[in-house]
């Protein structure tokens, strides 16, 4: 439900970066999006597609590389990342701490021609 | 022709922290206490902030941003509730707030006259946890009715959290919300955050979360505080 303002944000970020470099095109936006961000690939890539006709970034590719939610379970000393509908860790069942909460929207790097 | 691979390693939202930085600025220069509301809709966004207004009166004047797709209903209850200034921004649909939207609005507060400025956010537990819009204080609201597993469901809305309350203890025995599960799936995802657990229909709890939010306002800048005191002259 968010995606579009997400895209739009790209989208500025990605073509002030092309336009500065002075890009004829851009091929491919690299993307980190955090599993806890709630964003889905197919409406981020539908908002994306409906916002570049006309720029830089039209028909760029999007690679998303998604990251998901670890916890540290203080028994068994190691990270796990929870089945759906909890937080416990599927080796003991204890529930840890939080250690990374994918919360990333990161733009890692674009590939430009220019 | 010449193919680049360009190294950016930024937030995707850069753009809307950079005035969100310069919105906390104008906060902290006003020695105001921003906080963000951040709840689903019918958490009890609107009655919290005019419970706390209520807890607080004669200690500090309060200003509300109400965020809303549409419409002016809560700008004016707040404003029937007691605070000193509230403004109505229509977010047009969207989903949340935007650090640009509350830039516009507090061009029409006086930040100089105010203590505490509530932002209710438009309600939603997943889109407003992205967008920083200044805030000295990210407030999470949830309430007893909702029921026990929004932490499981929203997880970041609790880990990204300042404090969290808990509205409507009141219905507790009514809804079959385990505070124990809730409280262990919370601390799980945030071991700081004060928890306080309120009812805004009966005031329980109220005074304990009110004198908390009061003791985390920031002092004017001498700066500031000089400029103002001149104004005034």
């Amino acid at each position: 439900m968010h995606e579009l303002s997400i895209m739009a944000y790209l989208l500025e970020a990605v073509e002030e970066k092309a336009h500065e470099m002075g890009a004829r095109r851009v091929q491919a936006i690299n993307l980190v999006v955090g599993q806890a961000t709630g964003a889905v690939n197919d409406s981020l890539q539908f908002y994306f597609d409906m916002l570049t006709p006309d720029t830089l970034s039209q028909g760029a590719r999007l690679n998303i590389r998604r990251t998901y939610m670890t916890f540290h379970c203080e028994g068994c000393h190691e990270e796990y990342t929870p089945e759906v509908g909890g937080f416990e860790c599927p080796r003991c069942g204890l529930v840890g701490q939080l250690a990374n909460d994918a919360s990333e929207l990161q733009i890692e790097s674009i590939e430009i021609e220019s | 022709m010449t193919f680049q691979i360009i190294k950016i390693s930024q937030n995707l939202l850069a753009n809307n922290d950079e005035v969100a930085r310069l919105n906390r600025r104008r906060f902290l220069d006003a020695g105001v206490l921003a906080v963000n509301v951040m709840a689903s809709p019918g958490a009890g966004k609107t009655s919290l902030i005019i419970k706390t207004m209520a807890a607080l009166r004669e200690r500090a004047a309060v200003g509300v941003i109400e965020g809303d797709i549409a419409g002016s209903i809560d700008a004016e209850k707040v404003m029937r509730g007691g605070a000193r200034d509230a403004v109505q921004v229509n977010t047009g649909g969207n989903c949340h707030l935007e650090a640009h939207m509350v830039q516009q609005a507090i061009g029409e507060l006086d930040l100089n006259n105010l203590d505490i400025l509530f932002i209710e956010n438009v309600g939603n537990l997943v889109c407003p946890t992205h967008w920083a819009l200044g805030e000295e204080v990210k407030l999470c609201l949830i309430s007893t009715a909702e029921g026990d597993d929004k932490p499981i469901k929203y997880p970041q809305i609790f880990a990204s959290a300042d404090v969290i309350v808990l509205n409507k203890v009141d219905l507790i025995e009514l809804v079959d919300f385990e505070r124990d599960f809730f409280y262990e799936s919370v601390r799980a995802l945030n071991p700081q955050a004060p928890i306080f657990e309120v009812s805004c229909r009966t005031g329980a709890g109220m005074d304990e979360w009110a004198d908390w939010l009061l003791s985390k306002k920031p002092q004017r800048s001498l700066e500031n505080a000089v400029g103002s005191r001149h104004a005034a002259e």
